[in-house]
């Protein structure tokens, strides 16, 4: 496929990604440098969502190392396929010489394969996403990059396997921790914030159309004053806004009240104390008023276009 | 069409004589260096191929393409965001800042050779009485041109009156006054500015000699920490009054709470292979007829590092004691087991503070109505003795150190030998030190005490994260 950034942001787009021209050029440049994504931003805006629509826009496989604390080499690589290796040994113990035995053990067929090598031995060009890439150890970051620069691994039993298709590499992280400065340089990086009013109101509209144009930009407004005027604990993802207007819309609300707020802030905000400084009067009378505002600039279009209730 | 028109823009700009891509993404480079960024020059390299698969008409288009292969954090993103704007601008407005920063320059050249006029006149007469001519410094001078006229006014009068006071040596007195006078108004000055949001923290950056690129470097460095969190954290927490307080609050606890999270984090050595549990694995493989198909692994032990908390409270430290042990109060409530001692003339144990289950606030008030060293002078040698003769048993290998102080303390050398000895006793001991960097070498008891234990500066919260979290997590 001919890629240009037009048709990269368009097909983004299409696949249900609203990409500014920052985030569209550094996904495109990852992708025509063959380097790998490095996506770094706080936990629900959209960063392992980059991996699955380009999963989409190419058509392809998005195979996914989760990455956790103790991640090591046999999970993330290959591991011998123990088991089988030695059920063969007792099958064959009477039947063939040790020599004959050991060489058939190390055979592919007892090659688990995992993520990594499975992106690497792949015969199509697939998406492989690195998720959460802080929370593994320093020696296995360093495994990592020397694997990301050559595409290849080696397997003592087998040698070294080459990338038929080099993939296209997404990796996240939360920021957690520092990743090292070699991991970096082989990355192209981008830094996700959460989005401006604008934005999120375009990405409730294109995920929750039922909530209806005004509905959603009321919701992007009380969210966007909500991260920007208040200290929170944790501040609420773009996930979490659009539970909060299916949240509405299942309520038929066709606009933020003080009372559907208190009914459905929950789904927002997951913290106990979060919830009392926004549910306090006057903070939660600032947030309706900014809300009731924004959604006044589209002109009173009709809210609600769920079947439901009678609109 | 388009590709014409890049393709002219690029040969005009690489024809002889003219700046070449090449070239201005190199110097580019150069200031992202000196502004702290790291970039590799595999980095610049891509940076240039990244610009010729995108349209470089499109301003939008260049800063991302270049931000993607340059800027590697959220914080470099930020440098690199102000130093773009600042580079490729339009030479009209180049000229023009430029222009600006000259004039500044030669107002201030103006301004500090007519205080220096109006002081001399003053001080002329007393010249001859004095083996050395009385020298202002810049900042001296800079501080009188600043001074509003009526304070100039009196600042002369006083000393035609003293012309009056037959005393011995009066140039020597004059001077004395003259500068004190000064450095007392410049330190008036910066506090009001500071207090009224003025000139804050400035981004650490070297310059390069080339007027041009250091232009840029000046202006990032100037207006990189403009958010009021960022104020904050890397403002010296001395200087944050009580306004601050709310939003430094809700900072250290956010911190804290980061850190405590990458602190009960499970980092397990990957490179190690998990042993076997023989005894669990012959039991299990029973049913196989003693084929040891499922193996069991033996369940690799963590050893929980232990943290120890010596927080100087004298009275130069008071203000940041507040805050430290506000970060190590967010760090005991998400990971409890922090032991925490307060000392100044004395030590005293501060854990039951904070195992009382109550508001930070109210520990404090507890603290500091309470605590009897609360607010003296400094005797680490003293305070050591007694922490090593009542908790010494409690140090083990696990245990992680950290004292905090200025190091200005009564019989540094004694202080220096219980802290040797206190360092073979524990795994590591960790120095914060809220005196900045820069003063370390005037003051001798730094150096009695720098050479056996790591010493860092903490003087902001900045630092003072940066330090835990590179310090606490490398223990794990």
């Amino acid at each position: 496929m001919e890629l240009s950034l037009n048709h990269l942001k368009r097909s983004m787009e299409r696949e249900g990604y609203v990409s500014e021209d920052d985030l569209a050029v550094t996904v495109f440049l990852a992708l025509t440098l063959k380097k790998p994504l490095l996506v770094e931003g706080a936990p629900g805006v959209g960063k392992t969502e980059i991996a699955k629509v380009l999963g989409r826009v190419f058509r392809t496989e998005v195979i996914r190392l989760q990455c956790y604390e103790g991640l090591d080499e046999n999970k993330a690589l290959y591991e011998w396929n123990y088991q089988r290796q030695l059920l063969k040994i007792q099958i064959l113990k009477d039947q063939c010489s040790q020599k004959d035995i050991e060489k058939d053990l190390f055979d592919e067929e007892y090659l688990l394969e995992r993520p990594l090598l499975k992106a690497i031995r792949s015969s199509k060009r697939v998406v492989l996403l690195i998720d959460e890439v802080d929370k593994v150890d320093e020696p296995f970051e360093a495994f990592l990059f020397e694997l990301l620069s050559d595409f290849q691994v080696s397997i003592p039993e087998l040698g070294t396997l080459t990338a038929r298709e080099i993939p296209i590499v997404v990796l996240t992280s939360n920021g957690d921790r520092e990743l090292s400065d070699g991991l970096k340089r082989r990355c192209v990086y981008l830094y996700i914030d959460y989005p401006d009013i604008e934005k999120e109101a375009k990405i409730l509209q294109m995920k929750v159309p039922e909530a209806g144009e005004r509905l959603n930009r009321e919701i992007a407004a009380a969210v966007g004053y909500i991260r920007a005027n208040l200290d929170l604990r944790k501040q609420p993802s773009i996930a979490e806004s659009l539970d909060w207007a299916r949240a509405l819309v299942a309520l038929h609300a066709d606009a933020l009240t003080a009372d559907n707020m208190a009914r459905t802030v929950n789904l927002l905000l997951k913290n106990r104390d979060d919830r009392m400084q926004v549910l306090d009067g006057r903070v939660l009378q600032d947030i309706l008023r900014h809300a009731s505002g924004a959604g006044a600039e589209e002109g009173g279009r009709p809210a609600c276009r769920c079947r439901n209730h009678g609109h | 069409m388009r590709q014409g028109e890049i393709a002219g823009i690029v040969a005009e700009v690489e024809s002889p004589g003219r700046d070449t891509i090449q070239y201005n993404i190199t110097r580019f480079v150069q200031i992202l260096r000196h502004l702290g960024v790291r970039v590799s020059l595999a980095e610049t390299v891509d940076a240039v191929t990244a610009l010729s698969r995108i349209d470089l008409l499109d301003k939008n288009q260049v800063r991302g393409a270049l931000r993607g292969c340059l800027a590697k954090s959220r914080k470099e993103a930020g440098i690199f965001d102000q130093a773009f704007n600042l580079f490729f601008t339009t030479p009209e407005k180049k000229s023009e800042r430029r222009r600006l920063h000259r004039e500044a320059l030669a107002e201030r050249e103006r301004s500090i050779s007519r205080a220096e006029q109006d002081l001399m006149e003053v001080v002329e007469e007393w010249q001859k009485d004095l083996p050395e001519r009385i020298a202002f410094t810049d900042q001296q001078l800079e501080t009188f041109s600043l001074l509003p006229e009526s304070e100039k006014e009196r600042m002369k009068e006083i000393l035609e009156r003293m012309r009056a006071n037959p005393v011995n040596n009066p140039g020597d007195l004059i001077n004395r006054v003259l500068q004190s006078s000064l450095n007392y108004w410049r330190y008036y000055m910066l506090k009001n500015a500071s207090e009224k949001g003025g000139p804050g923290p400035e981004l650490e950056a070297s310059f390069t000699g080339d007027d041009d690129l250091d232009e840029v470097i000046r202006g990032v460095a100037a207006q990189f920490y403009h958010h009021p969190g960022d104020r904050i954290l890397y403002r010296d927490m001395e200087t944050l009054d009580d306004a601050d307080i709310p939003r430094m609050t809700s900072l250290i606890n956010h911190l804290s709470s980061q850190l405590a999270l990458g602190i009960s984090r499970r980092y397990r050595r990957s490179t190690r292979a998990a042993a076997v549990d023989i005894r669990r694995t012959v039991r299990r493989n029973i049913k196989y007829g003693g084929v040891p198909i499922d193996l069991r692994y033996r369940a690799r032990r963590r050893k929980k590092p232990k943290f120890l908390l010596i927080c100087d409270v004298s009275a130069s430290m008071a203000r940041y004691a507040r805050f430290v042990l506000q970060f190590i109060y967010g760090l005991n409530s998400a990971l409890g087991g922090v032991e925490s001692f307060i000392f100044s003339e004395n030590l005293e144990r501060a854990t039951d503070y904070f195992s009382r289950n109550r508001t930070f606030s109210r520990i404090m008030t507890e603290m500091i109505n309470e605590s009897r060293e609360w607010g003296k002078s400094t005797n680490l040698h003293a305070s050591l003795e007694t922490f090593l003769r009542l908790y010494g048993s409690t140090l083990s290998p696990e245990t992680v150190l950290f004292i905090v102080s200025d190091a200005r303390t009564i019989a540094p050398e004694a202080a220096a030998g219980l802290l040797r000895e206190i360092r073979l006793k524990c795994g590591d001991v960790i120095w914060l030190n809220t005196l900045p960097r820069r003063d370390w070498e005037n003051k001798a008891p730094v150096g009695a005490f720098s050479g056996i234990v790591e010493m860092y500066e903490c003087n902001t919260l900045s630092q003072l994260e940066r330090a835990l979290r590179r310090y606490v997590l490398k223990k794990i």
